[in-house]
């Protein structure tokens, strides 16, 4: 009966190992494709294994484009433009594209085209920007009693694209009571040609979990993921005069504008309001002060609602709104850019829109 | 009083790290049930309800985003300030859809009495009675709250 | 059986059709006969593959099992036989002619698991073809096959502009015409028999 078992179950083994054997030489041999390039919209080459669909290389390599259905051919969300390299439209894909796309014949679905060769497609640039990156933190900058300016050098050879005034998300780890990691958005503060690094300005929340952890636990050498960037609040490359507000935490996408505005060199007249409560709360004043050294027409207004008795303040006391008519020119043909709470950003638009700057020309970023 | 699963799950959701970083029950070890009729019965004591004092917490937050999220004097003896910070947190019951995130605090110069709430603070009393557990940090008592308040 | 390989495919095809008489292979028939084009594909990745898996299986069956006395494990060794020579198949399709890969190639993970090609393998041990007899049966059960599902894919491409009752809209219309076909298929039946 044992030997019966053994031989048995010996030859069906060996059938199963022999097919299996087969099929192993055969993947190695013939799914093989080597490494094959992917072009995205000509700005980057990414190098990956061939044989698996577009949509799946991508992802490997932290590129997400939309899908619902997870590649399974239905959901018809991962469409994108192979401009070559993706072979014929198979008929996998036809139920799922339009007439149009059809006749176009190079929007495919990410899902079902397998990349065997070099391949050149389109994306938009939107999805081909968002990554995920890790990071070190390189500097901790204590800029007030509760703000703290951090910098996140990304590992060897990530490098991110983004406009002045997008934001990214950092992913925070478990720590004392925290058992699970949280994700939050922070506007870059640093400018856009640093591609190798990021700066976020981060204030201290009471009870909040990311800035608790922020300010209490990350320490210099610390590894941390971020993902971005995010957003549609960015500088828009035009002539009109600029007014900048920002409150609080605000500062950081305006920071990142103005240092972009100083490398690429700018005309434009801009004015600066910062909404503050006490000079306790003012920080980055004097790098702010020196760019009207740097911009022929730039003026920076820090303004303190809550200027106390004897803390030597001088300037603007106040609202910021009272202030602007002095900085306005010529209301059509200027911009303003907003960030800080609903609360400044509603009264702010109010009052610039009484001046009479367009309402499409209002940008903000608000916090609520 | 037993809690039931229903209970057990919003108690989950109350512990510290999962929507905020200390949680709603502080060192609070009686049940959410329980914690929820022994405030009501002090508020009844009070003759008044929970949505009345929402309501009121609510008129003094809206007052001082109209402010400009400054400090502002509200019916001469109120002093309010908000501090508004960026994003949105969820309710322990988990029905509601998300809150935004602030923290308003209210000095009655008349009584000096000074009581500190946050957005989800309000939607906890108007919607579930919930002033939160002893020891918790946005724990609010209801007789200073009404004391404050009214 | 003592039956002449030719006659036998003839009546795999028309007499006994593996899918109307036998109504093996009725996942992948209904759900991919909505279109003419897709239907013809995979019809004739079923030939193919079933010519071929019923050889292999004959010599399996022979040759091995037989021969070591493990007749009963045929469920098992057919299946991974199949299975594994399918997904091979598809491996060198795509590697070596595309074009064909983009025509028949993609409908053949949805044969790995069709009833049709193992019932096929089954019936050639229980029927005790020989080896050209087998070769002959699998490849007329295959043709049979796809001549059910062009069938059903023209008469659905015909009733797309027809008023069909919404309950038996899809599936339901699809079971009612495979029925009616099948019975068609009965007056056939008188010329042959094999079974």
């Amino acid at each position: 009966m044992f030997t019966i078992i053994i031989k048995d179950v010996t030859v069906l083994s060996a059938i199963g190992s022999l097919l299996a054997i087969i099929m192993v030489i055969a993947q190695r041999r013939l799914s093989n494709y080597g490494d094959c390039k992917i072009d995205i919209n000509g700005k980057r080459e990414l190098v990956i294994k061939g044989g698996n669909s577009l949509l799946s290389s991508l992802s490997d390599k932290q590129i997400f484009l939309p899908s619902a259905c997870g590649g399974r051919g239905s959901c018809a969300a991962c469409k994108c433009k192979v401009i070559s390299g993706g072979g014929p439209i198979l008929p996998t894909e036809k139920p799922l594209l339009t007439k149009a796309e059809l006749a176009a014949g190079d929007i495919r679905l990410a899902c079902q085209v397998k990349v065997k060769s070099d391949i050149k497609i389109e994306i938009p640039a939107g999805i081909f920007n968002i990554r995920r990156f890790n990071a070190t933190v390189t500097e901790i900058i204590d800029y007030t009693y509760d703000t703290k300016g951090i910098t996140f050098k990304f590992a060897d050879g990530e490098k991110i694209d983004f406009l002045a005034g997008q934001y990214v998300q950092l992913e925070t780890k478990p720590y004392g009571k925290v058992k699970q990691g949280v994700i939050r958005a922070y506007s870059i503060s640093s400018k856009p040609e640093i591609n190798s690094s990021l700066q976020l300005i981060i204030r201290y929340v009471p009870e909040g979990i990311c800035t608790t952890w922020v300010h209490q636990h990350l320490k210099l050498g610390d590894t941390v993921s971020l993902t971005g960037p995010y957003g549609d609040f960015f500088l828009r490359d035009t002539d009109a005069d600029i007014i900048y507000v920002a409150g609080g935490s605000g500062k950081a996408p305006i920071k990142s504008m103005l240092e972009h505005l100083a490398v690429i060199g700018c005309k434009r007249k801009m004015t600066y309001f910062f909404g503050a409560r006490t000079t306790k709360d003012l920080y980055l004043t004097d790098e702010m002060h020196a760019f009207e050294k740097v911009f022929p027409s730039f003026e920076y207004v820090p303004v303190l609602s809550h200027s106390e008795q004897g803390d030597g303040w001088t300037g603007k006391t106040g609202f910021v709104m009272p202030y602007f008519k002095d900085a306005i020119r010529d209301p059509k043909n200027t911009e303003a850019y907003l960030c800080g709470s609903p609360g400044m950003i509603n009264a702010v638009t109010k009052a610039l829109i009484e001046e009479g700057i367009p309402k499409d020309k209002i940008y903000y970023d608000s916090f609520g | 009083m037993k809690e039931t699963t229903q209970e057990q799950r919003i108690r989950a959701r109350m512990q510290p790290g999962i929507i905020s970083l200390n949680g709603f029950l502080g060192k609070d070890k009686r049940s959410i049930s329980d914690i929820i009729s022994d405030d009501d019965k002090q508020l009844q004591a009070l003759s008044r309800t929970p949505i009345e004092v929402a309501e009121r917490m609510l008129y003094f937050s809206n007052a001082s985003f109209n402010a400009f999220d400054g400090r502002v004097t509200v019916d001469d003896i109120y002093v309010v300030e908000t501090e508004v910070t960026r994003g949105r947190m969820n309710c322990p019951w988990a029905h509601d859809g998300f809150h935004r995130k602030y923290i308003t605090s209210l000095t009655n110069t008349k009584n000096n009495t000074t009581v500190v709430w946050t957005a989800l603070n309000i939607h906890l009393i108007k919607e579930h009675s919930f002033f939160e557990g002893k020891g918790s940090a946005f724990r609010l008592d209801p007789a200073t709250l009404v004391k404050a308040l009214f | 059986m003592d039956i002449s390989a030719f006659v036998l495919f003839w009546a795999a095809i028309f007499t006994s059709n593996i899918l109307l008489t036998n109504f093996l292979g009725m996942c992948s028939y209904l759900s991919v006969s909505r279109e003419v084009e897709s239907s013809f594909g995979l019809g004739v990745a079923v030939v193919f593959v079933l010519t071929i898996t019923a050889a292999l299986n004959w010599l399996v069956y022979h040759y091995i099992l037989v021969y070591f006395g493990i007749v009963y494990l045929q469920f098992i060794v057919f299946i991974i036989v199949i299975a594994a020579f399918v997904q091979l198949l598809e491996l060198i399709i795509e590697r070596y002619t595309p074009a064909l890969y983009y025509t028949l190639g993609i409908f053949l993970p949805l044969i790995t698991v069709n009833c049709a090609i193992f019932g096929v393998s089954l019936f050639l041990v229980i029927r005790n073809y020989n080896f050209l007899q087998s070769i002959a049966f699998g490849a007329g059960s295959g043709i049979g096959w796809l001549l059910a599902i062009l069938m059903l894919a023209a008469i659905r491409r015909k009733l797309k502009e027809k008023m069909v009752p919404l309950g038996l809209q899809g599936v339901g219309i699809s079971l009612i015409i495979t029925g009616i076909m099948a019975l068609a298929f009965v007056g056939f039946s008188g010329i042959v028999q094999i079974q």
